[in-house]
């Protein structure tokens, strides 16, 4: 970056310049072959657990297309059954949860540290999260110490978190790999200079629908996804038992809205990217 | 709002309604009013009631008085079924508030929702649980096409409504022409005789209506009626609870969708997609507002459809009720999963945050109320229950219509 020059000021260049490139190209082909779907935001609670056994569960990804699904939940044991089940299709995340309630309570628990210990000790895991973690709340000493065992273990970080969390990380840890769970809940000109100003940050879509409307991207989500095409992925935030039965129908109307962008960026959003985002990371399933 | 308390009158008012009771020979009465400007100014929003009822521009039958009689008497007719043993009043019987009692409702067969009760539609936007319909007059007809409640369909109903004279002549006098070769327009026709008979069924004034009155009036008597329980309760509706949010307005309902928190399998493998599917079902209907049977020329009745917008969000997502008479009405909820308005209120009371999404704004918390401020809430609800209800005669038979 030339010196003097702002993070967010390029940023924005890169994105203009790219939202010229984006509408030259051709829409993707919609014919074919469903495209296959990395669902970046997968959840496997507990009370999913007593619904639907692992083999269920995985039956419901598979049927929905899904190439590989990041998966998280309260109390792992959820997590740990589906890898199990399907190690090819599923990448186990580590939650500081131990069960529903702890979202807001784990950043003041020191209970929470232990268990993360105990289970990145015991069991194998690509990423912690997705955990609640919010700027004011950096400075604790529970998700200080969360973000050091991402470090030691070498782990992708879940952030369900506003913009400061975000800064917060990597101010801890610069060279953190970060996936903004929502994309923060914020619009393209929040999400465009965060990820111009963190490289090594992803957003997922999950529980989002402000980008696109019946099949059609809207100008200033796709002047983003032009901008960052290796930095966005897709999700279907399975946060109720119930949302298990809305996999699929997540995954059609994802694809649905990517057909609306050009055949190569829809496969990155689709699963690329999110690929790419967990490469480094596969190698702690084989230890 | 064209009446309102000065607030010298608020201050006032304890003092007054604590003489007009010592005069009545009221033991302890309530004080008149201790509520905040802020707390008036939110409790004065749930009225005036009853509100005008105003024509359904999309209905050409919406007022008529042939329109309503023939409406009525469709709503008790059986031949409506494919059956022939179940009417709309099967489920929806006068004389339990216009519901059933059933968590799920059975036509002719069981169904996956409970039945609403049938008052103060008119001034609904989206009709249904899921709001799958636009209008009064398609809410009518979805029950004749599904065939788990009537399942009559056009040409049933059509067929049934041209060779029956009495009914023929009841279109007739409704409509002004006899019934035509459209099946789909003589079925369309009969739920808009429906829509104009239920439109006519408006709760009357509660408890609550008098209290909220005698508070823009500024009448420390009238307030003073109005019984110490209710209103803690209504301090927690419009305050601490937050229930006004959503339980909006006059009819106590802000007329679109919300995530309560309340589970949605209908069984082990199949879940309600609630406002999701309904949005879905509106888009492919051919009974909308935005579709050749509005009879608004305009169409200024379709804004709304014209916009809805799928969201994430609607998944699991239910039609917010209305309150009035809500006591008469139980089970509660989509599916009628809780039994009593306490049962309710103590759903609210101790919500599982973790079943409503962490982004956005965040409407429902856990309201972590006592013993006393759940019964507190009740006594308000049950307040909304109308004092003089109007008693509907099991209605005009068919053959009625035309002498």
């Amino acid at each position: 970056m030339p010196a003097g020059r702002s993070p967010a000021i390029v940023s924005r260049r890169r994105f203009l310049a790219a939202s010229a490139v984006a509408a030259l190209l051709p829409p993707a082909a919609r014919a074919g072959a469903p495209l296959p779907i990395f669902d970046a935001h997968i959840h496997f609670s507990h009370d999913a657990a007593e619904r639907f056994s692992a083999g269920e569960a995985v039956a419901i990804l598979e049927k929905a297309g899904l190439k590989r699904a990041l998966v998280s939940s309260s109390g792992d044991a959820g997590t740990r059954a589906l890898y199990a089940a399907a190690p090819g299709l599923v990448l186990p995340s580590l939650r500081p949860y131990r069960r529903r309630g702890e979202i807001r309570s784990w950043v003041d628990d020191p209970s929470a540290v232990d268990f993360l210990e105990d289970r990145l000790r015991r069991f194998r895991w690509v990423a912690v999260g997705e955990f609640h973690l919010f700027a004011s709340q950096t400075g604790k000493a529970v998700p200080r110490r969360m973000i050091e065992l991402a470090r030691q273990h070498n782990l992708l970080l879940h952030a369900h978190s506003d913009a400061g969390a975000v800064d917060g990380i990597f101010a801890q840890w610069p060279e953190a790999r970060v996936l903004w769970a929502h994309a923060g809940f914020v619009g393209p000109d929040v999400v465009g200079p965060m990820l111009g100003k963190h490289p090594n940050l992803w957003t997922d879509l999950a529980f989002r629908s402000e980008h696109a409307h019946e099949g059609r991207v809207e100008d200033d989500w796709r002047s983003l996804f032009a901008a960052y095409p290796d930095r966005v992925t897709v999700g279907t935030d399975t946060f109720t038992p119930e949302r298990w039965h809305y996999v699929a129908d997540h995954a059609d109307w994802t694809r649905e809205w990517l057909a609306d962008l050009p055949s190569g960026l829809a496969e990155k959003i689709a699963w690329r990217n999110g690929e790419a985002m967990i490469r480094p990371h596969l190698a702690n399933l084989r230890k | 709002m064209t009446l309102r308390r000065s607030g010298a009158a608020a201050v006032r008012l304890p003092a007054l309604a604590i003489a007009t009771g010592l005069i009545s020979g009221i033991a302890a009465p309530a004080p008149a009013s201790d509520f905040t400007a802020g707390e008036e100014r939110r409790i004065l929003r749930h009225g005036p009631w009853p509100p005008a009822l105003r024509p359904d521009p999309s209905n050409r039958a919406s007022g008529k008085p042939a329109a309503i009689a023939f409406g009525r008497a469709l709503f008790f007719d059986p031949r409506l079924s494919v059956s022939g043993a179940v009417s709309c009043a099967s489920c929806h019987p006068p004389d339990r508030a216009w519901t059933d009692g059933l968590p799920r409702s059975r036509g002719q067969r069981t169904v996956d929702r409970n039945a609403p009760a049938l008052f103060n539609l008119r001034f609904n936007r989206w009709f249904g649980w899921d709001g799958a319909q636009d209008s009064l007059w398609a809410q009518n007809l979805r029950p004749l096409l599904d065939g788990r409640e009537m399942g009559i369909g056009p040409g049933g109903a059509a067929r049934l409504v041209r060779s029956d004279r009495e009914l023929s002549c009841g279109y007739r006098r409704a409509f002004g022409d006899a019934p035509g070769a459209d099946d789909e327009r003589v079925f369309v026709d009969l739920g808009k005789a429906l829509a104009a008979f239920l439109e006519t069924r408006v709760t009357g004034r509660t408890p609550f209506d008098d209290f909220r009155d005698a508070l823009a009036l500024g009448d420390a008597a009238g307030q003073a009626r109005y019984p110490a329980a209710a209103r803690r309760g209504l301090r927690l509706f419009v305050g601490r609870g937050n229930c006004a949010f959503c339980h909006f307005g006059p009819a106590f309902t802000n007329g679109e969708f919300a995530d309560a928190g309340v589970p949605h399998f209908i069984e082990p493998g199949r879940v309600d997609p609630g406002r999701l599917g309904g949005i879905r079902k509106l888009r492919r209907s051919p009974y909308t507002l935005l579709g050749r049977f509005n009879d608004d020329a305009g169409r200024s009745t379709a804004a709304s459809t014209r916009h809805v917008r799928l969201r994430q969000s609607n998944f699991g997502e239910f039609r917010v009720p209305g309150l009035r008479n809500a006591a008469l009405t139980r089970p509660y909820m989509h599916a009628g999963s809780l039994a009593t308005l306490a049962d309710v209120v103590h759903h609210y009371s101790t919500i599982d945050e973790e079943r409503l999404h962490a982004g956005g704004e965040r409407i429902l918390r856990r309201l972590d109320l006592s013993a006393r401020e759940q019964a507190d809430l009740v006594a308000f609800l049950e307040t909304l229950t109308e004092t003089a209800p109007r008693h509907e005669s099991v209605g005009k038979s068919a053959d009625a219509l035309c002498r």
